[in-house]
Order: C-alpha cells, then structure tokens, then sequence
C-alpha cells in the first residue's frame, strides 16, 4: 500500500467513524416523524401488522381522507395564530429587550424576573381565569383571544432570549452610528436590529413551534369557529377507535408550515442557537 | 476646519459617595486649526475620557465643550459635526467597506450623486478600491482600519478624533499607518485629537502633546519641550525611553554656591541648573535622563559611582543599569545608563564598580514633595 492510498483509506476510516454515529443520533430522534410520515402511507391494515412494516404498499387514503374533512381550517387557523402572535411578540420583545440591554432602569432586575416568571406560570393555574376573563368580554371562540393569550407567554421568553444578543452587541459600534449622525431610532434600526437577526429568528421559530404546538389553552378557549389543529386531532379519536392514519396525516400537515419556515432562516438559526457570537 | 476648547472640563463617575470615581479634573484646553494634538497618559488617566466628553458619548458633570466658538455641551454625538475611529474601530458585520462609508452620508441625507462621489474619492484617498464590497471579516488588519478612517473623514467633519487607533495593528503596520495618518492629517488640514498611551507615537505625530495623569493635565507642549523641560517628575519619567533616572537629594551650601548630596555624593549645582528659589536642606529629587549620564570604567576621586546591576545590549549601545553608592543598599537608587558599545565603559559586566559622569545642563531638580520641577 503507497502512501497516499494510506491517507484515503486513513480519511475514509475517520469519515465512516464519524458520519456513522452522527447518522445514528440523528434517526434516533427523526424517528418519530419518520414513523409519522410512514403511518400516514399507510393502508390500516398496515398499520396494525406486528411486526411493524417498514415495506408496505402506499396510498394516499389518509391525505384524502383529512382533505376532504374540515380538519384544513383548524390547520389555516394554527398558522394565522401562531404568526400572528410570533411577530407581535417579537416586535414588542424585541423592543423591551433592546430597552432592558441598554438603559438602566429602576428596578431592573425585578422586572426581568417579573417577565419571566410569566414563563414559569403553568397554564393549568391561568387556564380558567382567562376563560372568565375572555368570556366577560366576549372573546371565546376567537383567534383574537388566542393571539393575545399566545402573545403574552411568548413575549417573556423572547424578550429573555433577545436581551443576551443586545448584550452582545459591542457598545462602540452604536457609540460609532452615533457619532455618523444617527439618533437613537437610527442606531436601534441600522446597527442593532441587523446584528441581532440570528436571535429574531430563533425566537420566531421558538414561538411558532409553541404556539401551533398549544393544546390546552385552545382546547378551553375554543368550541368551533377558532378550534386549532392540535384541539382538531381530537376529531380523529372515533367512537370505533383511533384512527391512525389519519391522526398521522393531519399531523404531518400541521408539522410542514413550521418545517418549511425553519429551513428557510436556518441560516440563522444555527448562529441564533449558539446564542450570539457575532462574527 | 475649526478650533476646540475646553474649559474647567469634570467628569464624575457614580455621583454617589465614595463609590464616585473623579475621572477627569479641571482639564483647560486649546487646540488651533488644523492642529494635531495627542493626549498622551497612562491608563487610567482620564484621557480616553476625555475625549468621550468631546464626542458626546459621555456627558461632562460640569465645564464648557467649544468648537469653534460654540458650546456644543447639550449637542447629540451626531450633531456636533465630529468624527471619531475607535480603538476596536467598531465595524458593522452586517456592512460592506462601501456600506460604512455610505453610513454616515446617508444619515445627513447626502443625495445619491454626491454620495458616490464621496465614496470613490474617499476609496481612492485611502486605496481601498478594490475591497469596497468587503465585509469586514474579509479584510485585513490595515484594511479594517483604513474603512475606519474613512467611515469618519468621509463627512469632512470640523474635528476628527482617534482612540489608540493603532494598537490592534502588529507593529511594522503600526509605523506604516502612522506616517500615512500624519500625511493624511496634514494634507486634509483637519483638527485632530488623538488618544495614546505610546509615547513614541505621540512624539512622532504630534503637533502639540497633552500629558495627562489621575485626570489632571500635566503639560502641554510640543515633543522637544516635553523632553527638556518636563514641568513635573510625572511628565519626567513618562516622556523618554529609557525614562529618567531620579534619586533622592539634598541642598548644601558649597564653597562656590549650593551643592547637591545625592547617594553620598556630592555635586555642585552650577548656574546652568537654574537653582532659583532653592535654599539649603531642601530635599529635592534628582532627575537626570540616561543620555546626560556618561560611564567612566575606573572612577575617579569624589566621582560619582555605583555597581552595575543589569547589561543589556541593544546592538551598537547597551543599557547599563546602575545601583547609585560606592557599596550601594538593597533600596539605592538604580540610574539606566546609555553605554556605546566601543566606549570607555563598553565592556562593563554586572557587579563592577563604575564612575558616573553627569552633564551639569542635564540635571533637573523636582521638590521632594509636591514633585513639582524646582531647577
């Protein structure tokens, strides 16, 4: 053997140790959606047979199935929800936290705390307050209402997140866009806005996934007009049993929007993740 | 082009008890047009400080901020019409070299055409086109430094203000930058305050230095004027390498005038020493800077001595450092020494004992207590 097939053999070697338990990490956890997505194919028959088929004839009967039902609209209104509360909360986290990172204030720390501790709060304890307090003023059983209640968990957490990356952001480089001319709107907007898109994205993908994840609160704040996918599974719960197939179908359309979102900013994702290191 | 002054400028830190922390004391100054003037301290001195009051990154707690006539306390950084490069030189990630330099022009609404024009003029001006679309983690050393320079003369400000702008570069950049930034200075004629704790470069670029020491300014003068004349035994040992050489001394009365006891010898105060208001048993300190020090291998009655303690060699010359006495203490003064290599004393070696020849126009004589410069 010449020297420089040792070296292909040596890197394939390191390769294969590499990829190998990397792979296997990665099926340990895609493997529950994958078992989804290859329930949803399934005939009913298949889904049942033990030991469990990994080779089965496809169909399309589940998607038909769940197409043809109401189910779509639950999914439409778990999307409108949960981007809806995501920008909101990201704008006014965004904001507080810029605030919180920059400028001392009275009390500060209480207040930080304060906002998190809305984060801490199981919703089990809130659940029927907000079911009183939403139905005095007329807004069960509206997006409205699950907007706001979706708004206000997610805000505490982004405003938490966002505040560690304004901190990151280096002092001279708004001390610099001042001294260019700009007035402290223009050194948020030009400078630290910018240099803070990782966490905006992180965040925003944080609150989605929470938000079109959320069942209790939608369960109890819903009868009809604003149910959400998650409350709509419940549908496939028959009096002839559970219905698979089609849970695993309406699944999978419920989990596409929000995959389809991360991949798009997962750019800044993995920066977002490692939590700043700018540059 | 404009002129700065500064008037009973204060800075106070933390405002509450003892926690406050007097960063800038009563600091008058003046700048002329087109003058390039160096603050020159240690750290901790209040020079970085002070000019932050001047940008309006940091208000004043009390004192007058003029440029060209007009207080400009009150104003908002971007509207005092002075530029500034930081020491990390504060580039966006986010922005291309171009980007920077637009930067400003668009936050005074420069119309489009006139931008352009500025930016090549500026791109040209530093050489910088061929990396307008960098980023800045594209470039290298100098080149992040040069979009720094350029983002703030770009605008064509009244003052141009730079904090250690070249300590981040390796030193063969550092001397290059430095004669560029004078060039530039010079060329543009733009009033310039610069921060530094490198003497040499305050000396090599300034046109006036401020020596600055716990928030106080020291002196002010041009590099010569520091180097003779320093007004204190601060400025005294911070101006030179290697610094001054002090000893503790005391005023006699001589047979021909007063005489100087210092390490247990003697020396007469000649009229070149200006003795002024000394009068006998003052207790003075003794400066005296290593060039004005000569060594003599064998020491001669009476003269002046000590044991070399270190030799180090720095190609044609070696510093010698010697503990002052015939049989000097643990706590005797240690004078550095320059030594040519082919001189009297050039093959001196640590432990021997060797006579000191001091230039009568080279002594300077602080008050032992105030360490303000008596003679």
């Amino acid at each position: 053997m010449n020297a420089s097939s040792a070296t292909v053999s040596r890197t394939l070697v390191g390769r294969v140790l590499w990829y190998l338990p990397v792979g296997l990490i990665v099926l340990f956890f895609a493997f529950p959606l994958i078992w989804m997505v290859m329930t949803a194919l399934k005939q009913p028959v298949d889904v049942f047979s033990s030991p469990p088929k990994f080779v089965f004839a496809p169909t399309l009967d589940n998607y038909k199935r769940v197409l043809s039902s109401d189910y779509m609209g639950t999914v439409g209104n778990s999307i409108v929800v949960a981007v809806v509360s995501a920008a909101f909360s990201i704008v006014l986290g965004t904001l507080t936290a810029y605030g919180f990172s920059r400028y001392t204030l009275r009390g500060q720390d209480n207040l930080l705390f304060w906002i998190l501790s809305l984060r801490m709060l199981p919703v089990i304890a809130v659940i029927f307050p907000y079911f009183l307090l939403f139905q005095r003023i007329g807004l069960t059983d509206t997006l409205l209402a699950l907007m706001l209640v979706y708004s206000i968990f997610n805000i505490s957490f982004t405003v938490w997140l966002l505040k560690g990356f304004f901190d990151e952001v280096p002092r001279e480089m708004e001390e610099a866009a001042k001294m260019d001319g700009y007035g402290p709107w223009g050194v948020f907007q030009r400078v630290a806005l910018p240099l803070v898109v990782p966490g905006i994205a992180t965040a925003a993908v944080f609150n989605i996934v929470q938000s079109v994840n959320e069942f209790l609160l939608a369960f109890v704040l819903t009868q009809r007009e604003a149910t959400t996918a998650p409350v709509a599974l419940l549908n496939f719960l028959t009096p002839l049993g559970l219905d698979w197939g089609g849970i695993s179908a309406a699944s999978t359309m419920l989990v596409l929007p929000v995959a389809v979102f991360a991949v798009l900013v997962r750019k800044h994702l993995i920066r977002g993740m490692s939590f700043g290191q700018l540059e | 082009m404009a002129t700065l002054r500064l008037d009973k400028l204060n800075l106070v830190y933390g405002g509450k008890g003892n926690a406050a922390t007097h960063a800038v004391r009563d600091v008058d100054l003046a700048v002329g047009d087109g003058e390039f003037c160096v603050f020159l301290g240690p750290s901790g001195c209040g020079k970085t400080s002070t000019l932050r009051m001047i940008a309006g990154l940091e208000s004043p707690t009390s004192g007058e901020i003029r440029l060209d006539g007009r207080v400009i306390n009150r104003l908002y950084p971007g509207e005092r019409d002075i530029a500034m490069v930081f020491q990390s030189y504060a580039l966006y990630p986010h922005l291309t070299v171009r980007g920077h330099f637009e930067l400003p022009l668009n936050a005074h609404k420069v119309p489009k055409s006139e931008r352009e024009r500025r930016v090549a003029e500026i791109a040209d001006l530093l050489q910088m086109e061929d990396v307008l679309d960098a980023r800045p983690r594209q470039l290298s050393g100098g080149q992040a430094q040069r979009t720094a320079i350029g983002r703030a003369l770009i605008r064509q400000p009244k003052l141009f203000l730079l904090d250690e702008p070249l300590t981040n570069l390796d030193a063969r950049l550092r001397l290059e930058t430095r004669a560029a930034l004078k060039r530039l200075q010079s060329e543009l004629g733009i009033t310039t305050v610069y921060v530094t704790h490198d003497q040499e470069e305050a000396l090599s670029l300034a046109d006036s230095i401020v020596v600055m020491h716990d928030g106080r300014v020291q002196q002010v003068a041009d590099s010569r004027a520091l180097y003779a004349d320093p007004v204190n035994r601060f400025v005294a040992g911070f101006i030179g390498t290697p610094p001054m050489n002090f000893a503790p001394a005391v005023v006699q009365p001589g047979t021909t005038g007063l005489k100087l006891e210092v390490a247990g010898f003697v020396l007469p105060l000649t009229t070149e020493a200006r003795p002024g208001v000394l009068g006998t048993g003052a207790a003075v300190t003794l400066g005296v800077r290593p060039g004005d020090v000569g060594l003599d291998g064998a020491p001669a009655d009476g003269m002046p001595r000590g044991r070399v303690v270190v030799v180090e060699p720095l190609g044609d010359e070696r510093i010698v450092s010697v503990a002052l006495g015939a049989a000097p203490t643990a706590d005797a003064p240690i004078w550095k020494v320059r030594a040519p290599k082919h001189g009297p004393a050039g093959g001196v070696a640590p432990g021997d004992l060797v006579g000191l020849t001091i230039r009568p126009r080279g002594l300077r004589l602080f008050d032992a207590a105030s360490e303000e410069r008596v003679a």
